[in-house]
């Protein structure tokens, strides 16, 4: 047998009945079905299943953010080295950067994990797979600068407000990742603002960096030239070397993870290229409308998508599949209200120029409608058999 | 000929398929009938241990109309009446330790059919212990004899995926399945013959008997699936069905006026080719499986059987057993292996790229979880259904949503269960659903 095996075997007992650390049963149960995936013979009809479950559903959400994860990481550092006007190197940018980065997803894994397991002792569940995703995505959509103790608070907030008092992964409405951002948000919007986007390794505040969405044309300047002379060319925005929050900067490495979820069907297409495709058509509309050159309704649909969390927002966060509509209809409607929505957010209203984050809570609430409206429809073309 | 398209479903690559050869098995010392695989029954036991039965001997019937008679498949004395919890009938195990006898009805002679009255007809095949055979939808309960179906579905293909092959039937039983076709027409005007597109090659002689095919993707020849897709409107929701070899054997009944007992089976292990088996109705399972691991489960239908007490015997509705391998190892880091080897509809896996026959195991490969809202339910249902949204509606017991979403339409196929990642028991909570439903309107 594997040794590994043995390990947990021979120590079960103490995890399970009256064992001295019965209360950790949750911890040692997901620690060791981490290593060793559980099979258990089937009962009931059908008697062959599917190999797929949510481990490896979660696990892939995991793979997709490798790309926009390790580039965060590069340009945190890279972007800290502009700020102390230095040009750092690939290796150097990219120690810099794990240094500001690491801390905040280890205090977002660890202070998420201690809700998880304090939940799942006390209802007596398994830990849902679901937050190793949710403890990955909130760091990532936060600026390099944010406090330790607000990454603590947030996703502290986002677990147990956004899914557990719901009940747990499954019956949540609002994505909990995406919870403890708008908490941190609405809660310090200093650090979010927009301003103090970027990292600085020498000293403790970060130093003012304005992110693209803050920019606005002016002086006869439109709003592209705007922001070309800002340094954030439509290139820029694409490969994603500019100040921004960790993950989101990149719409490369956004597309190739979604990519890859698409590809390995776990995310579901209809909310991405619904998103996409509301947000060009939106954009488009604004862009048609004379007069606001400097603002944002000018900029266009590929700064639209390329500019601020869109893209890490549908790839990411509104695929998650729990706090969508469960219809494939209600996912197109789903994804192209995003997109609508983060324009017109954007363009309408300048004090919140991040409008992804709430378009796609928005639109969480909603999801439950938009199904009950497809199922509605569908229900009335079956031939009734009651 | 039309052809019934089927948009979902599912094609696994299993190995293990049949070979399309005879055997015959040697007489068995026992045979069994069950009462595990009739739906919805509550049987009334005719008989005691030791009695000396005949062939069509009624063994029990149903209390719900005790003229449905549940006859023995063979001569002998009672060994053992096997009952379950609450005494619940499950076996009448018969020795067959005497020369065979029948019960013997009037033979109908092959143009007799329209001389006899419909109502005579029903009764005899009552007795006879084949009336049965005919099942009513949506619950698929034994059919009404005083309902007249929107049409009655003439399955050749089984529940299985290597159920047997009809064309081995029907090369024998020609004439017994035209008759059987002629009698359907006494109780329905709409007769729909369905076969499997792959069985055709071997199906030539009643080749302009059949009026549908179907997709060889599981489980479009499932006669639920065939009634939805053809379905206009909601009187044919119950409609009646029977598979061929039931119909051969109430055409034999009919004919000879005796009792059939042969049945044509399957057996199927990962890995096997074995062939197709003529053996007795009611045979040991021990005999028709032969050995195999002891970790093995035995199922009477990968997808929609249930599992086979390896000391009982096969039902009246049964005819294929797939020895599925059981042995669960826990797998090191088995969520994010490659998985060149893994059956799955997902794309998550490398096997998605093979075309190769892939093993197949009866384990969960996973725990269980709360509903993720994925749609793979969804995407697989043959019968359009949204399997989670029906689950969610019977679980806070709002039955009225659950039955406009389609309940009743669900053929209990498994495929969502067979999908789900969350590891739900979709199709459990759903044919549940039914059952209660229907016990509450009966
Ligand atoms: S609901 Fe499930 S069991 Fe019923 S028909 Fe659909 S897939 Fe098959
Ligand atoms: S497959 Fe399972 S998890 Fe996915 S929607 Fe259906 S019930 Fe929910």
């Amino acid at each position: 047998m594997n040794p590994l095996k043995k390990i947990f075997d021979n120590n079960e007992h103490l995890f399970t009945g009256s064992g001295k650390y019965k209360r950790l049963a949750s911890l040692f149960d997901a620690t060791k079905t981490f290593f060793f995936f559980p099979s258990p013979t089937t009962k009931i009809m059908p008697f062959i299943r599917d190999h797929l479950d949510l481990k490896r559903y979660m696990s892939f959400v995991l793979i997709s953010l490798v790309p926009v994860l390790l580039f965060g990481i590069y340009n945190t550092g890279f972007q800290a080295g502009i700020a102390s006007g230095e040009h750092l190197g690939l290796g150097s940018s990219f120690l810099a950067g794990a240094w500001v980065v690491l801390p905040i997803i280890l205090v977002s894994y660890g202070v998420g994990f201690f809700w998880e397991i304090l939940f799942a002792t006390i209802r007596n569940h398994k830990i849902s797979e679901g937050f190793l995703v949710t403890g990955m995505l909130f760091p990532l959509t936060l600026p390099p600068t944010i406090p330790l103790w607000q990454v603590a608070l947030g996703i502290s907030f986002g677990v147990v407000i956004g899914k557990e008092v719901f009940g747990g992964t499954g019956r949540n409405i609002l994505n909990p990742a995406l919870t403890a951002r708008a908490f941190v948000f609405f809660s310090y919007p200093v650090s979010l603002s927009g301003n103090v986007w970027v990292a600085n390794q020498n000293t403790v505040d970060g130093i003012s960096g304005a992110t693209a969405l803050a920019i606005t044309g002016g002086d006869g300047q439109t709003i592209t030239q705007a922001l070309s002379s800002a340094g954030f060319s439509l290139s820029d925005l694409f490969f994603g070397l500019v100040p921004g929050s960790i993950g989101e900067t990149s719409a490369l490495c956004c597309l190739l993870g979604v990519l890859f979820l698409i590809v390995t069907r776990i995310a579901n297409h209809r909310i991405v290229l619904g998103g996409i495709a509301g947000l060009v058509v939106t954009a488009i509309l604004f862009y048609l409308i004379p007069g606001g050159q400097e603002s944002w309704a000018n900029a266009g649909p590929l700064y639209h998508l390329c500019a601020g969390g869109f893209l890490f927002g549908i790839c990411f966060m509104a695929t998650d599949p729990v706090s969508a509509p469960g219809t494939h209809a209600g996912r197109w409607a789903f994804g192209f209200l995003i997109g609508f929505l983060t324009v017109t957010i954007r363009v309408v209203n300048p004090a919140f120029v991040e409008g992804t984050m709430l378009a796609i809570l928005f639109m969480n609430v909603f999801a439950p409608l938009l199904d009950h409206m497809v199922i509605k429809y569908k229900t009335s073309k079956r031939i009734p058999n009651v | 000929m039309e052809k019934i398209k089927l948009s979902k479903g599912f094609t696994p690559q299993l190995a293990g398929m049949p070979d399309t050869s005879l055997i015959q098995l040697p007489t068995p010392h026992t045979i069994g009938l069950s009462a595990l695989d009739i739906p919805y029954i509550r049987p009334k036991l005719l008989v005691k241990e030791n009695d000396p039965v005949k062939t069509g001997t009624p063994l029990f019937c149903d209390k719900r109309d005790t003229a449905i008679q549940y006859v023995s498949p063979g001569t002998g004395t009672v060994k053992k009446i096997w009952f379950g919890e609450r005494r619940q009938l499950q076996e009448v195990v018969i020795a067959l330790d005497a020369p065979e006898k029948f019960v013997q009805f009037d033979p109908v002679p092959k143009k007799g059919l329209g001389n006899i009255s419909k109502q005579e007809l029903i009764l005899r095949l009552k007795q006879g212990g084949l009336w049965q055979s005919l099942r009513q939808f949506p619950a698929k309960d034994t059919a009404d004899s005083s309902h007249r179906p929107a049409m009655i579905i003439v399955s050749l293909n089984g529940n299985d995926i290597f159920s047997p092959h009809p064309g081995i039937l029907l090369d024998r039983e020609k004439q017994a399945f035209e008759f059987g076709l002629d009698l359907l027409k006494h109780f329905s005007d709409r007769v729909i013959v369905t076969a499997r597109h792959s069985s055709l090659g071997r199906l030539k002689p009643i080749l302009s008997h059949i009026t549908h095919t179907v997709a060889d993707t599981y489980p479009a020849w499932d006669p639920g699936v065939v009634l939805f897709h053809l379905k206009k409107s909601a009187d044919e929701n119950t409609s009646w069905c029977i598979t061929a070899d039931h119909l051969v054997m109430m055409a034999t009944f009919l004919i000879t006026g005796r009792y059939p007992v042969e049945r044509i089976v399957t057996v199927t292990k990962n890995g096997d080719k074995r062939p197709h088996i003529l053996t007795r109705q009611g045979a040991p399972i021990k005999i028709l499986s032969g050995s195999f691991h002891p970790e093995s489960l035995v199922t009477t239908g990968r997808f929609n059987g249930r599992i086979a007490d390896i000391q009982g015997h096969l039902g009246f509705f049964e005819n294929t057993l797939n020895i599925i391998d059981a042995a669960g190892e826990d797998e090191l880091f088995g969520f994010i292996r490659p998985g060149t080897d893994k059956t799955t509809v997902s794309r998550a896996f490398l096997s998605c790229l093979s075309k190769n026959p892939q093993k197949v195991d009866a384990t969960l490969h996973g725990e269980e979880r709360a509903c993720i809202n994925c749609s793979y339910c969804e995407n697989i249902c043959p019968n359009d259904l949204m399997p989670s949204f029906i689950m969610k509606a019977l679980h806070s017991d709002e039955i009225e949503d659950a039955l406009a979403y389609g309940l009743l339409d669900c053929c209990r196929c498994g495929l969502c269960a067979y999908t789900c990642p969350s590891k739900i028991e979709l199709t459990q909570i759903l044919s549940h659903g039914m059952d209660s439903h229907y016990k509450d309107k009966a």
